[in-house]
């Protein structure tokens, strides 16, 4: 141990930020521990700017004192060379919940439990708990805490995984850390998930609940910081607020549920730090400058096991190309200019952290880049820049010690992990590297061993030769054997044995021997094979050279370019590029108009910007650069409008936890990667109205989507969507299909369900006059008199908007005596019952509906399925269509939705309607029924531009979709069908053979599973869970 | 001898009923034919004696004798389908899908070959009447469930009770081939899709089952049901339906049916049919394809590709037909005809497509003798319609014939239409 003074002009001994530590009483006497360490010779990567090439890091009472080419080395340090080792600083683990129990199911909870089982003053839904502190239940968990450090982290920010609003985190030290020390920062980040957790309350039962419960919690949030006053305590509501003003870490596990956390967030003003799922990229250009920082996972899948013609055949593209683009996913949001974090969230193993860390960096991440995702971005991420990552003077002493530089270097090893001045030894690395060729000298012989390998695991072979004499010829020839050598190497001393023949010995050599690195020798004791001892000595007569092909495969190499491109979306028929807006004009085809003028033959159509710009057979003037198609023996019609469907939705398509789900929107779930949506687009399908399921008397509110292919949710809702809410009445929301322990819930009966209605619709009705009542308060008066305002409720919001006429329903109905009920429940509390859907008995009182003023979109000839569709009849579209409903046919169903030509035409043969209302029933007749008939459902100048060409007449067994142009752009064309069929099938076979390669270097492979959304029916109950 | 013009309420109302015992004649004269074998009689005529065609030939070179027939019904300007088939069908098993007490098609246990659909078939089933006015007139009353799912029987449409009702009893024995990949029903709690694990010690399974059966067939002193009722499986007087539909269980059962000698192997199901038409061609396997109107069952398949499926087979050569088993199929048995009029949109001609829900169904079946086509010698069971029953458009029965005897054209879905149509038109 020396001290050493260098020259330090530099050194301000600026040592006043050492812990300040509350006093702990010993057992007895303090305990004898070093504090002040000098780690010298090091390449030191201070922060992501500043690399030192060879110099020191001084560190004492668990800070970094001095860092530099020059520095002064303190009295009484220890100090360690580490000639050719390279520090970093400690990565921070930004999601994690090391150190903190698993949340357990409560098993006293009944089934199905309805309302909270948790006592006390907390917040009335299980998943919502801000209240809960993980600082509190925090333990040092030194394997769990090595598994991070192994992966460069000696700091994580860590949290209870468990439900919606979860609570506090805390900031901890990894390692061995006495606990009084461990947590850095006890009321760390606030952490929310989409995830409902253990709760077993049924209610939210689907993502569309979880992201309604999180807004209303969050409506509660401020109603109670501005009444705190003067309402009960509720424990859970006053967390929530503390934890809105700090870091607010929200998990998620895809790039849409990212794009629906953010829309929370600008609604309430806040910030989100969001955990991505890792598949940002092929949602790129909604990331582009996002504001604040993401974390970023990269537990990168394995390649499937390929090895299987007839199942890799199986594997969906999208899963392919998102397992060959991921590891570019935060190369490609940097190149957007999007912060991040990186996390190892979803890695058990250290080995695969690297692995992926290196894949990400050979796709192009930048090594300040990359580390700054671990390190400063982190720190800030938490508010903890000025004390953690980077190793500049005053910070925190947690870094990491690898034999090489690790951004460098794939095979880098992490030996050390500091953490807040603690050395933890993770690689048993041996003292000595033996590696090299030896003359070992025994008496009266000596053989060549040549060492190779790692360090940490050499190996080697030995040669020996016998020389043998013919007896007759005289002539001797030598016998060469070349045995393996068994190397141990132990601290200091390495253990040898070979199988040798020669002339002097047969059989097995046993060595040991101590190395003197110095001077690159072995001295020791050797057992020969006759079993007596003799000294032996080894001296290196070559060094070990790393291979140099070795070391090139070793070396992290950026390829941006080795990868295939984003398709949107990122599979199957997915496009190279948006779309543009194009002018067509299609000639001489027959042209269904849904207007006035009928059917006309031989007419021309022209679409451009998006609209309808010319409709018929007289002169019009064709447009530059429009595109000319030749219609003739073709059919045009405006696109299909689907009034009834469930495609294109994330996890869960009924909110049914509770009877009335009214706050709950499938708007907030689109998702635009279900092949359906071009499947119907090749159905002639331009328009959906995707419906919550009816699981319950009041649904959730609907989304009407254009089919927009390649485009983000947001972008294929229509613009100005009109609003409407899905009711259900019969069998579904009395839940007798549900198996026979579910008969728990309100209503069981028919008879409930009218209650159901009343009450919501007067609760409505109160909750709106309190509103005017305390609107009409001067806020002096209402202040002197102590009076608050009603507390914001989205659901009785929601049925408000109903009963105002601003919200439309659309009733998914069976039966006539319930049809009649609610006819009458609205007519007694005054508002109208827009649609019934599927509607099977309104040939039962279709007079009764055109009073009330109610249309019908039913199904063209479903029934038998269940009791109370067994009166249904192929003739209802014609029964209550004459008697002046407005009848649509819709689908529910994504296989019938792609041919909902045909089921229209099913209304001639059952009742003889004629063909242009027939067609009506799919295009102009939903079109009016959702609102929309002023910009769709008719060929009419200025109406939306969403266009099918048909082979034939639409309403003909024989009519397949030729083109289907929505907003003008032609999203499906059957003419490209081939290319398709043959571009998949190419990209396919260009990945399989990378996954094979893959699995053929040993890489990890996993078996084949296909993630698939459901196919949502009305009734279909509760999540995906995947 | 009369002479009627098509005059449906005085037809109907003669010949209604279901006793056709009396083996009067019938000429069904000028119609056009379209035979079920690909053919087409312009101008044809159809005799009928009891419950069999007994003449079919052209009108303009047939020297007609008025005096031969009883009735002759001028057809002129119609035509005329041989009876359709719903092969591998719940209809008559089950009434309402979500009504327990109404299911009676699928038992418990796995190996279930002496299950038989005969005796529970319900011939007064509502939804078979409105599955008849759509022009099809047999079912292959068939079992689900477990691995050998029971025994299933071709049964016609218009019958009093399951006894008279039969075209051929105990017809064959289903055997669902276990899948290469498990998961990802639309319906099921996982929605993932994974290899299956246990796909080759099902197999083993299976063989074992096969094997021990045709040891016992060998011999006459044993009893056991099981055994007994797969005896007939290996003289080749039943079939063997397997429901299979992936390339690789496809091509495991070609060697399993060639190795344990089965005579008439049928495959149910066959998506992946046309990959491996060589082989099934190899051994004369035909195929029964699900109908298109179903989704693809891979996000990268050919969109249209269930709707092409009937013409791919057929360009290969594979002898195939149609069955609409899924979702909700029983009452979706009378769209039938549409499953092949979109099969003829997307490449078959009306008469192959026709062909694919009459012919080849009853060769598949095994009872092209009888039945399937509008023959010579064959069951009088057919229909009359104007223009094509493929098209939803034209599908509109104006006569339909289940061995010689007419089929009420009225169903309960018609009643309640004709009730309510009369309420309002009386309250106008």
């Amino acid at each position: 141990m020396k001290t050493i003074y260098f020259l330090s002009f530099l050194l301000l001994f600026t040592v006043t930020f050492s812990f300040g530590q509350i006093p702990v009483p010993n057992n007895g006497m303090k305990k004898s521990e070093p504090s002040t360490y000098v780690l010298r010779n090091a390449k030191i990567i201070v922060s992501p700017e500043k690399i030192i090439k060879k110099g020191s890091l001084v560190i004492k009472d668990g800070k970094v004192i001095s860092v530099g080419k020059l520095v002064r080395f303190p009295d009484g340090a220890i100090v360690m060379d580490m000639e050719g080792k390279t520090i970093v600083p400690s990565f921070i683990e930004s999601y994690s919940s090391v150190g903190l129990p698993k949340a357990e199911v409560s098993k006293n909870a009944e089934d199905p439990q309805i309302e909270t089982s948790k006592e006390g003053a907390y917040y009335w839904n299980e998943s919502i708990h801000p209240e809960v502190n993980a600082a509190n239940e925090f333990k040092v968990d030194k394997k769990a805490s090595e598994t991070l450090q192994k992966m460069g982290f000696s700091v994580a920010a860590t949290h209870i995984d468990d439900g919606i609003a979860r609570g506090n985190g805390a900031l901890v030290a990894l390692g061995d850390i006495p606990y009084k020390k461990a947590i850095l920062k006890a009321n760390g980040a606030a952490y929310f998930s989409l995830e409902k957790g253990v709760s077993r309350q049924t209610y939210p039962s689907s993502q569309m609940g979880v992201i309604a419960l999180l807004r209303q919690a969050l409506y509660d949030a401020e109603y109670y910081k501005n009444h705190e006053e003067s309402i009960a305590a509720n424990l859970s509501l006053a967390a929530l607020n503390k934890q809105l003003s700090g870091p607010i870490i929200f998990s998620v596990n895809d790039k849409l549920e990212v794009l629906r956390v953010q829309k929370i967030a600008e609604e309430f003003g806040l910030e989100f730090v969001i955990v991505g799922g890792g598949n940002e990229f092929e949602q790129i250009h909604d990331f582009k400058d996002w504001k604040q920082p993401m974390i970023l996972p990269i537990n990168f899948s394995a390649a499937y096991d390929v090895g299987d013609p007839y199942i890799s055949q199986q594997i969906p593209l999208g899963d392919l190309k998102e397992w060959e683009l991921a590891p570019s996913n935060p190369y490609l949001l940097k190149k957007n200019n999007v912060q991040f974090a990186i996390s190892s969230k979803g890695h058990t193993k250290a080995e695969d952290f690297w692995k992926h860390f290196h894949s990400v960096l050979e796709r192009g991440l930048s090594r300040e880049d990359a580390l700054a995702a671990l390190t400063t971005i982190p720190a800030e991420i938490f508010n903890m820049e000025d004390q953690l990552g980077t190793l500049d003077e005053g910070k925190i002493a947690s870094f990491s010690v690898f034999d090489k530089d690790p951004f460098e270097m794939k095979n880098a090893i992490l030996e050390e992990s500091w953490s807040i001045g603690k050395q933890h030894l993770i690689s048993n690395t041996p003292e000595i590297d033996i590696r090299g060729k030896y003359r070992i000298s025994l008496p009266e012989t000596s053989y060549v061993v040549d060492i190779k390998g790692s360090a940490e695991k050499p190996t080697g072979t030995a040669v020996s030769y016998k020389k043998i004499t013919d007896s007759s010829t005289m002539k001797t020839r030598v016998d060469t054997l070349t045995s393996k050598v068994g190397v141990k190497v132990d601290y200091r001393d390495a253990v040898f044995y070979f199988e040798i023949k020669d002339n002097k010995y047969e059989g097995v050599i046993t060595l040991h021997g101590n190395f003197s690195p110095k001077i690159d020798a072995f001295i020791g004791n050797a057992q020969l094979p006759d079993g007596t001892w003799a000294k032996w000595s080894g001296i290196q007569l070559s060094g070990y050279k790393v291979d140099p092909e070795d070391l090139e495969k070793n070396k992290v190499k950026v390829d941006t370019n080795s990868v295939g491109k984003v398709w949107f979306p990122n599979m199957a028929y997915g496009l190279d590029s948006l779309p543009e807006t194009k002018t067509y004009v299609i000639r001489n085809a027959t042209i269904w108009t849904n207007e006035a003028k009928g059917v006309i033959k031989n007419a021309s159509i022209v679409l451009k910007n998006g609209k309808i710009d010319f409709v018929g057979t007289g002169t019009f003037s064709i447009p530059a650069n429009a595109i000319e198609i030749d219609g003739n023996g073709m059919h045009v019609t405006s696109g299909i409008i689907d009034e009834h469907s469930h495609i294109a939705i994330s996890k869960g398509v009924n909110e049914s936890g509770q009877a009335i789900s009214a706050e709950a929107s499938i708007a907030d779930v689109v998702r635009n990667d279900d092949i359906n949506i071009y499947r119907q687009l090749s159905g002639g399908v331009t328009v959906s109205q995707l419906l919550h399921g009816s699981a319950n008397p009041i649904g959730g509110q609907s989304a009407i989507i254009k089919l927009k292919w390649g485009y983000s949710p947001e972008e294929m809702l229509v613009k100005d969507m009109p609003k409407f809410i899905k009711f259900a009445l019969g069998e579904n929301v009395k839940q007798s299909n549900w198996g026979t322990h579910q008969t728990v819930r309100f209503p069981q009966t028919r008879m409930g369900v009218e209650q159901v209605f009343y009450d919501a619709f007067i609760r409505a009705e109160e909750y709106k006059k309190k509103w005017e009542e305390y609107n009409a308060l001067s806020t002096k008066k209402a202040e002197r008199l102590n009076i608050l305002p009603p507390a914001k409720d989205l659901e009785l919001e929601t049925v408000w908007e109903v009963k105002n006429g601003e919200r439309f329903i659309s009733c998914h109905s069976y039966v006539q005596s319930e049809i009649n009920m609610l006819m009458k429940v609205a007519d007694s509390m005054g508002f109208t019952v827009n649609t019934f859907t599927h509607i099977l008995e309104g040939y039962k009182l279709a007079d009764k509906m055109a009073q009330h003023g109610a249309g019908g979109s039913t199904f063209s000839d479903w029934w038998a399925y269940k009791y109370e569709v067994k009166d249904a009849i192929p003739f209802n579209a014609n029964l209550m269509q004459e008697q002046g409903v407005v009848v649509a046919i819709n689908s529910d169903d994504a296989e019938m939705g792609r041919r909902l030509n045909q089921e229209a035409a099913k209304s001639i043969k059952y009742g003889g309607m004629s063909e242009e209302d027939a067609w009506k029933m799919v295009t102009l007749n939903p079109a009016k029924l959702l609102h929309l008939d002023e910009r769709m459902g008719s060929l009419k100048k200025g109406k939306d531009a969403d266009v099918v060409i048909w082979s034939d007449n639409p309403l003909s067994i024989n009519a397949q979709v030729v083109k289907t142009f929505v907003d003008g752009e032609l999203l499906y064309d059957s003419y490209k069908s081939v290319d398709h069929f043959y571009r998949i099938q190419t990209e396919k076979a260009r990945i399989i053979t990378k996954m094979l390669s893959e699995n053929q270097n040993g890489e990890a492979k996993k078996p084949f599973v296909k993630k698939k959304e459901k196919h949502w029916h009305c009734d279909s109950i509760g999540d995906s869970k995947h | 001898m009369k002479a009627i013009k098509i005059l449906l309420t005085i037809a109907l109302t003669y010949f209604i009923g279901l006793s056709g015992t009396a083996q009067k004649t019938m000429l069904l004269s000028k119609g056009t034919v379209h035979v079920g074998n690909g053919k087409v009689i312009n101008q044809g005529l159809i005799g009928i004696k009891g419950n069999k065609i007994i003449l079919v030939d052209n009108a303009l070179t047939h020297n007609l004798d008025p005096t031969l027939w009883d009735t002759i019904i001028d057809l002129k300007g119609l035509d005329v389908y041989p009876g359709f088939f719903a092969p591998n069908s719940k209809l008559g098993l089950t009434e309402i899908d979500a009504v327990r007490a109404t299911r009676d098609f699928r038992e418990v246990g796995t190996y279930n070959p002496h299950v038989r659909s005969l005796t529970a078939y319900n011939a007064e089933s509502e939804i078979i009447g409105t599955v008849k006015t759509n022009g099809v007139l047999y079912t292959q009353a068939t079992p689900e469930g477990g691995i050998i799912s029971g025994t299933s029987s071709i049964m016609s449409l218009n019958a009093w009770n399951w006894e008279d009702a039969v075209i051929k009893k105990d017809d064959g024995i289903h055997l669902n081939w276990p899948s290469t990949a498990v998961g990802g029903n639309w319906n099921s709690s996982s929605p993932t899709k994974k290899s299956n694990d246990n796909y080759s010690s099902r197999l083993k399974e299976i063989r074992a089952f096969f094997e021990a059966a045709l040891s016992y067939s060998e011999t006459k002193d044993l009893f056991d049901p099981r055994f007994e009722a797969m005896r007939e499986l290996f003289k080749g007087e039943k079939r063997l339906y397997i429901h299979a539909d992936e390339m690789r269980a496809l091509l495991d059962i070609i060697d399993f049916q060639r190795e344990l000698e089965i005579k008439f192997p049928v495959i149910i199901g066959g998506y992946d049919a046309y990959k491996v038409a060589d082989q099934l061609n190899a051994y004369n396997i035909p195929v029964m394809i699900k109908g298109g109107h179903t989704l693809p069952s891979n996000e990268d398949d050919p969109i249209d590709l269930p709707y092409r499926l009937p013409y791919l087979l057929k360009e290969a050569g594979v002898l195939f037909c149609i069955q609409n088993s899924g979702r909700m199929e029983t009452m979706n048995t009378r769209n039938i005809p549409f499953l092949a009029g979109t099969a003829m949109a997307y490449g078959l001609t009306e008469e192959e497509a026709i062909s694919a829900i009459s012919l080849n169904t009853a060769k598949i079946l095994g009872i092209e003798k009888l039945a399937g086509s509008i023959e010579e010698g064959k069951l009088a069971t057919l229909f009359v319609n104007k223009g094509t029953p493929l098209d939803m458009r034209s599908n509109n029965l104006i006569l339909g014939m289940v061995n010689g005897a007419f089929i009420d054209l009225t169903n309960v879905q018609t009643k309640l239409y004709d009730k309510y149509k009369s309420k309002y038109e009386n309250e106008k």
